[in-house]
């Protein structure tokens, strides 16, 4: 039974389309990539997602039943535009947030104390949010977002303006806890971010949905036609039939190959040349270049001027 | 509810925690109090026409006028300095004597007889300060009585008698039921005054904190767990629960000094338990209406800045209302007291005041506190939509179509 279930919503704001026709599926223990560019309706879906909209049509399945907002007490949201209450004592703000979550406030102060332990901020506990650096700030509002021991979490950038230790003890947290069998959602413009990260991804574009499935199916859905060579020598082996584009950076080369098969023969032609060839890697797409490649012929795409902030 | 009681309770307790809250409880009433003394201070003094000098040869008239220009209850004696007209360059004396530093005299008087003695004398009145008008119209109300003196004298009266004729009337209430009129009229504007005071600085504050809460994009949070309805309800209630302790504590201080006979012995500017639960009432829908109208502005604006330029939206029926308050108070079953206390955006000031000074009726004031609750249904359920929809847009400020479609928004 799928955690979140979208079936073909829509939502149109006076003239703009933010999404439109969005249908996925996340399933329990995993976690899910939710990707595009900025203003491509992320957001927006996921506000649908928790009942903070209405979609103009579609439906929206929360735990195997229509929404509906008892269900909210099982999700942990952590919005991209953060938000707290300045003047508020972190355990205080952390305790008025679990009661909104429906905890008792023994158990939300007890939850606070040791989350604020795990992720390392416990001396910020007596302390006004406005004081604190905006890393804290970011670290309490994850914690708020979990008290309350969620089965499904979403995060929407999670990882903005996070330093890499603390992007990676987040990391590590959220690793432990899709262990524990919980879904988690993110939701980010960086592709290379989740990439390592999430079992399955959803690729949207100009409130489209372009790409959706498993990662290791949609990677292996591409060829692995590109290499990365790092060689001392002669070159000339880079005019080989094999090789459809390349760029030379004085001795690291990427390679753009016919297909696959001729990495190979690109390989041996360089050695038999006697080119040293220290590394040699063929590489499996990124999902940035998967999406770009997806796009690239569409009607918004090139609307959009050819070109993705992603 | 558990979740409007949440949101109510932080506000609240936020705010009272706040040492502002503090500061206000005890600066406003210390303000007030100290700026009505100082006023009444200092109008004691004003333009009172303590010295001044008159021209004359009649001594009597300046004897008079010098009995007219003193105050009712004789506190301050007046000095005035009569010079006969024959001295010479008097005028030029007074006029330098009126120029020089640290002189205390506040004009002259000339009063050049008439031809026949049936007519009346002319007076010319040289005064320090061109503006003083004040001082001006007592000196001519003094030199009218001297003169009625002057003529009750010579018709034979005895100076006894002319005293007795020319004291102010003293009006007494002809009900029976209270004669402490100035008593009832002082608690009236202290009460309006209070409503008017907190209605309008506790609306404003829902609708700076939403603004802040948009600003600090905490209610994404808040959003995903409850309703913009509630977070609506539970700020309106916990803001308006702030207001209610601060007037409690006022009014719990000033009944308790006017009780010790600290301040005032007369006990009748208290009101009656009546008026006080209607104050509450009046009060609450007060404060109801108009913290939906800011909780409305507050969702459609984005900054302090913005706010300011809606507040007037807010601030103009409450300005209206302290327009006609003095018609309201002299005359308060009048017609225009009347449209007031039922036009719902004035009601809860007009007919709260009409109900200390005048006879509302039950039917009246039940029918006003109706109208108003009808308006608030309307007023918070237009509110509540901007809000919903509101505080999600941000960046642009809307325009009123935009706001008008908002309300369809499901």
């Amino acid at each position: 039974m799928p955690i979140v279930e979208l079936q073909n919503i829509r939502k149109v704001y006076d003239t703009k389309v933010a999404v439109e026709g969005l249908t996925l599926a996340i399933e329990p223990g995993t976690m899910f990539g939710l990707l595009g560019p900025n203003g491509s309706g992320k957001t927006s879906s996921i506000r649908m997602m928790i009942g903070m909209t209405v979609p103009d049509s579609g439906t929206v399945n929360l735990f195997g039943q229509p929404f509906a907002r008892t269900a909210l007490h099982r999700v942990g949201y952590l919005p991209e535009e953060r938000g707290l209450y300045k003047k508020m004592k972190v355990l205080d703000q952390l305790i008025f947030l679990g009661q909104l979550h429906n905890l008792s406030e023994v158990t939300a102060r007890k939850r606070s104390l040791a989350w604020c332990e795990r992720m390392e901020i416990s001396e910020a506990i007596d302390k006004k949010t406005e004081e604190l650096s905006k890393g804290m700030q970011q670290k309490i509002q994850f914690i708020a977002a979990l008290l309350h021991e969620p089965d499904l979490i979403i995060m929407d950038e999670p990882f903005s303006g996070l330093d890499p230790v603390n992007a990676e003890l987040l990391m590590t947290t959220l690793i432990d806890l899709r262990k524990e069998g919980k879904a988690i959602l993110f939701s980010t413009h960086r592709m290379d971010q989740v990439e390592k990260l999430c079992d399955a991804i959803a690729i949207i574009f100009q409130g489209k949905l372009v790409l959706s499935g498993g990662m290791r199916e949609i990677k292996s859905r591409y060829p692995r036609n590109r290499v990365q060579m790092i060689f001392e020598g002669d070159d000339s082996f880079l005019q080989h039939p094999g090789i459809a584009e390349f760029k030379n950076y004085s001795g690291i080369a990427e390679i753009k190959l016919t297909s696959p098969e001729a990495a190979q023969s690109v390989l041996s032609d360089a050695i038999a040349r006697g080119t040293q060839v220290s590394r040699f890697e063929v590489m499996e797409p990124t999902l940035e270049e998967i999406f770009i490649e997806t796009v690239k012929g569409t009607p918004e795409f090139l609307a959009a001027g050819g070109k993705i902030h992603a | 509810m558990h979740n409007v009681w949440l949101i109510a309770r932080r506000e609240y307790l936020e705010r009272v925690r706040a040492k502002s809250f503090l500061i206000m409880t005890i600066l406003i009433p210390a303000l007030m109090g100290g700026a009505i003394g100082g006023i009444a201070f200092m109008n004691r003094s004003l333009g009172s026409g303590q010295h001044i000098a008159v021209i004359t040869a009649n001594t009597q008239f300046a004897a008079d006028l010098q009995t007219e220009l003193a105050d009712p209850h004789g506190l301050n004696k007046p000095t005035i300095d009569a010079y006969p007209p024959s001295e010479p360059g008097i005028r030029d004396t007074l006029d330098r004597q009126l120029k020089a530093k640290g002189s205390t005299l506040d004009g002259y008087l000339v009063v050049t007889p008439a031809a026949t003695s049936t007519d009346r004398p002319s007076f010319l009145w040289v005064p320090k300060v061109q503006s003083d008008v004040i001082t001006r119209s007592r000196v001519a109300d003094a030199a009218l009585g001297a003169l009625t003196r002057e003529k009750l004298t010579s018709s034979g009266m005895s100076s006894a008698q002319i005293d007795s004729l020319l004291k102010p009337v003293d009006l007494e209430a002809g009900s029976g039921k209270s004669d402490h009129a100035g008593a009832a009229v002082a608690s009236a504007y202290g009460m309006y005054f209070l409503m008017y005071f907190v209605i309008l600085f506790y609306g404003m504050n829902v609708a700076r904190s939403i603004i802040e809460e948009k600003t600090s994009r905490i209610f994404e949070v808040l959003l995903a767990t409850i309703k913009p309805e509630e977070m609506l309800a539970g700020k309106v209630i916990g803001v308006g629960a702030v207001g209610l302790s601060q007037v409690a504590i006022w009014i719990t201080l000033a009944v308790a000094a006017i009780k010790s006979g600290t301040i005032g012995q007369d006990v009748h500017i208290l009101p009656s338990a009546l008026q006080a639960a209607l104050f509450v009432v009046f009060f609450l829908l007060g404060y109801l209406l108009y913290s939906s109208i800011a909780a409305a502005l507050g969702a459609m604006t984005n900054s302090e800045q913005e706010l300011q330029q809606m507040q007037i939206f807010l601030m103009l029926p409450l300005i209206f209302s302290s327009l006609v308050i003095f018609n309201v108070i002299t005359n308060p079953d009048g017609p225009l007291s009347k449209a007031c206390s039922f036009f719902p955006f004035t009601a809860p000031l007009i007919m709260y005041t009409r109900v200390i000074v005048g006879k509302p009726g039950v039917l009246a004031v039940a029918g006003s506190i109706l109208g108003l609750i009808v308006t608030i249904t309307i007023v918070l359920w237009i509110a509540s939509r901007i809000y919903r929809v509101g505080i999600l847009m941000y960046g642009k400020k809307p325009n009123l179509p935009e706001i008008l479609r908002w309300l369809k928004y499901s």
